[in-house]
């Protein structure tokens, strides 16, 4: 932060308390204008924004994640917070094959809660076989009559078995909103491994899973534990809640139903200039 | 690393580095052609980190690539008359065997504090570089927790007395993690340059060739499996951290000094699918061969020079030979 000397006492403490006004971890950027692609800020909020749309998207076999950072701007829009504007190409979660690229805002506020994100991507996969995918793994938990469970996946050695192959990827999809929650300009979060999954057998068309999962933080290197609840009706929102408890036993919960504001379908109302 | 060292005694010796917390011996391996030369150094080190499992995967391949292939292959038997290279397969031996036994996403070593009511230093936030000023806590419980010192934990002495000892001698210090397909220069704890315009231009100099280096490698690396790797300062595209090995190498005057960071970019994280192992070593090699290759012509520009005029001169005789016939 930009620290001017100032004549009276006042109005310099003021601007020494401002760096404060931030919050945790080290200084936001100092200037607005074009980010080195291989900036951390510009890879974080990109990041934030997959977060969000994995979330919305709500497909286990759709997950996306960062390919590369092809350009970064930031904003500061004073008394609200920071608007990092970016473009940059996807991978699928699993095979790391390029699938698209992506426009995105993501508006860290000052106040939270969650960032506000904008995204708008191409899709270079096969959309009906993933819709054909996600609905194979739907219709195999539909008809369960014992509920599936399972631990350590993957396991120490990094094997996932097949079987519960869909059931993590689904867990990285109701991750995926705990951590857009989460997630600040300088803290970003990786699902690192799920701890437990049990199936809850349902009434009506959604499958419901209880998932122990453990989140990566970045940079502090702490390994979160959380609870998650998610159910899901392919082409629905997913339903998310979630509690987690960290080393210092600061607990977290929320819930998201695909309520939420942010979009996935279009940027309006920013000018092509900002990108 | 004792078949390795049996099987292969005329290349191969393992030494004695030190004693972990908990009592367990460190050794490393020492590939050495015998010769009347005086040679300069290369130090590679994996396991840091406990559960970066990749790592100490990555040190052994590496060993075994060389030894594979040190009689036939013509760049390494070039560096290898100019270069010993020293690799500490596993540093944080206590936490990597933590990470097996007990905890698969253990990071730090198992010295106990408070009373033993509290476990573990991040050892890459241990060494003597800017200690404790930046990207760390001072508390225990935390997974970067830097120690009650610089250097307060066994395996950072050991390793750094050994470099510190041998210091002009080594040209190269190289450290691998997982995870974030990340060649990382220094430095972690500052972002800025020097200050004065002489120190500026020789560290921008320095930072320069060191950076080309870095690229090189990723470019080789890709050439594998396509994988993408990003090239830079730390503290700019990873984020600020203080105590680093790298740091503190370069800050002793070894010019190039390298942390990478391995596959993948966080899908599975530490938790690499098993068939990654192979490629991500594969790949890897190719980036650490190219920049033995790069750090061996610079110092020793004479040597590449001699391999080519050689050829050149048998090619030539050849040629004339052949116009004879």
């Amino acid at each position: 932060m930009q620290r001017r000397s100032a004549a009276r006492l006042g109005p310099l403490l003021l601007l020494l308390l401002l760096p404060l006004a931030w919050g945790e971890g080290p200084s936001p950027p100092r200037a607005d204008g074009e980010l080195q692609v291989s900036n951390r800020l510009a890879g974080q909020a990109a990041r934030v924004a997959l977060h969000y749309l994995n979330y919305r998207t709500g497909s286990p076999s759709a997950l996306r994640a960062l390919g590369q950072v092809r350009k970064a701007t930031v904003k500061t829009i004073p008394g609200i917070g920071h608007k990092y504007y970016l473009q940059f190409t996807t991978e699928d979660y699993k095979s790391s094959q390029n699938v698209g690229t992506c426009l995105a805002t993501v508006l860290y506020l000052k106040r939270k809660p969650r960032p506000a994100v904008n995204i708008n991507c191409t899709y270079t996969k096969d959309q009906k076989q993933t819709r054909e995918d996600d609905y194979s793994f739907y219709k195999k938990m539909r008809q369960q009559t014992k509920p599936i469970t399972g631990n350590d996946i993957p396991d120490s050695y990094g094997n996932i078995e097949p079987a519960l192959e869909p059931a993590w990827a689904l867990a990285v999809a109701g991750s995926s909103y705990l951590m857009w929650e989460k997630s600040t300009e300088n803290l970003g979060y990786f699902m690192a491994q799920v701890k437990n999954v049990k199936q809850w057998i349902t009434k009506d068309d959604s499958i419901d899973f209880d998932y122990s999962v453990v989140l990566h933080e970045i940079p502090t290197q702490e390994m979160i534990s959380c609870h998650l609840r998610v159910i899901w009706t392919p082409g629905h929102p997913l339903k998310v809640k979630y509690f987690c408890l960290s080393e210092n036993q600061r607990s977290e919960s929320g819930e998201g139903s695909g309520t939420e504001s942010g979009s996935t379908n279009g940027i309006f109302n920013e000018e092509e200039a900002n990108f | 690393m004792y078949q390795i060292k049996e099987s292969n005694s005329e290349l191969v010796t393992q030494h004695y580095l030190g004693m972990t917390y908990e009592n367990r011996p460190m050794y490393y391996l020492k590939i050495s052609q015998p010769s009347n030369k005086a040679k300069k150094i290369i130090w590679m080190d994996c396991g840091i980190h406990a559960r970066e499992w990749i790592s100490p995967a990555f040190c052994q391949w590496f060993v075994k690539e060389i030894l594979q292939n040190y009689k036939t292959d013509p760049k390494i038997k070039s560096f290898l008359q100019n270069l010993d290279i020293y690799i500490l397969p596993v540093l944080n031996i206590d936490g990597y065997i933590y990470s097996w036994t007990t905890e698969r996403l253990w990071r730090k070593s198992r010295s106990a504090h408070i009373n033993g009511t509290c476990f573990g230093t991040d050892l890459n936030r241990n060494f003597n570089g800017s200690w404790g000023s930046i990207g760390v806590s001072h508390n225990c419980s935390s997974l970067i927790f830097c120690g009650t010192g610089p250097e307060s934990e066994p395996e950072t002495k050991a390793v750094a007395r050994f470099i510190e000892k041998r210091k002009s001698d080594v040209l190269c210090f190289l450290t691998i993690h997982s995870y974030g397909q990340y060649i990382l220069t220094p430095y972690g704890y500052k972002t800025d340059l020097a200050s004065n315009h002489q120190d500026l231009v020789r560290q921008r100099n320095t930072l320069h060739v060191s950076v080309e280096a870095a690229e090189k490698a990723a470019v080789a690396l890709k050439e594998k499996h396509g994988t993408n790797f990003t090239v830079g300062p730390t503290s700019l595209i990873l984020y600020k951290n203080s105590g680093s090995s790298r740091d503190w190498a370069h800050m002793i005057g070894i010019p190039f000094s390298y942390t990478f960071e391995l596959r993948d970019k966080g899908a599975y994280g530490f938790i690499l699918p098993p068939d990654q192992i192979q490629p991500t070593c594969e790949e890897t090699t190719a980036a650490v061969m190219t920049i033995i290759e790069y750090v061996n012509q610079k110092h020793f520009p004479n040597s590449a020079v001699a391999v080519t005029s050689g050829s050149l001169w048998l090619g030539l005789s050849v040629l004339f030979t052949w116009t004879l016939s």
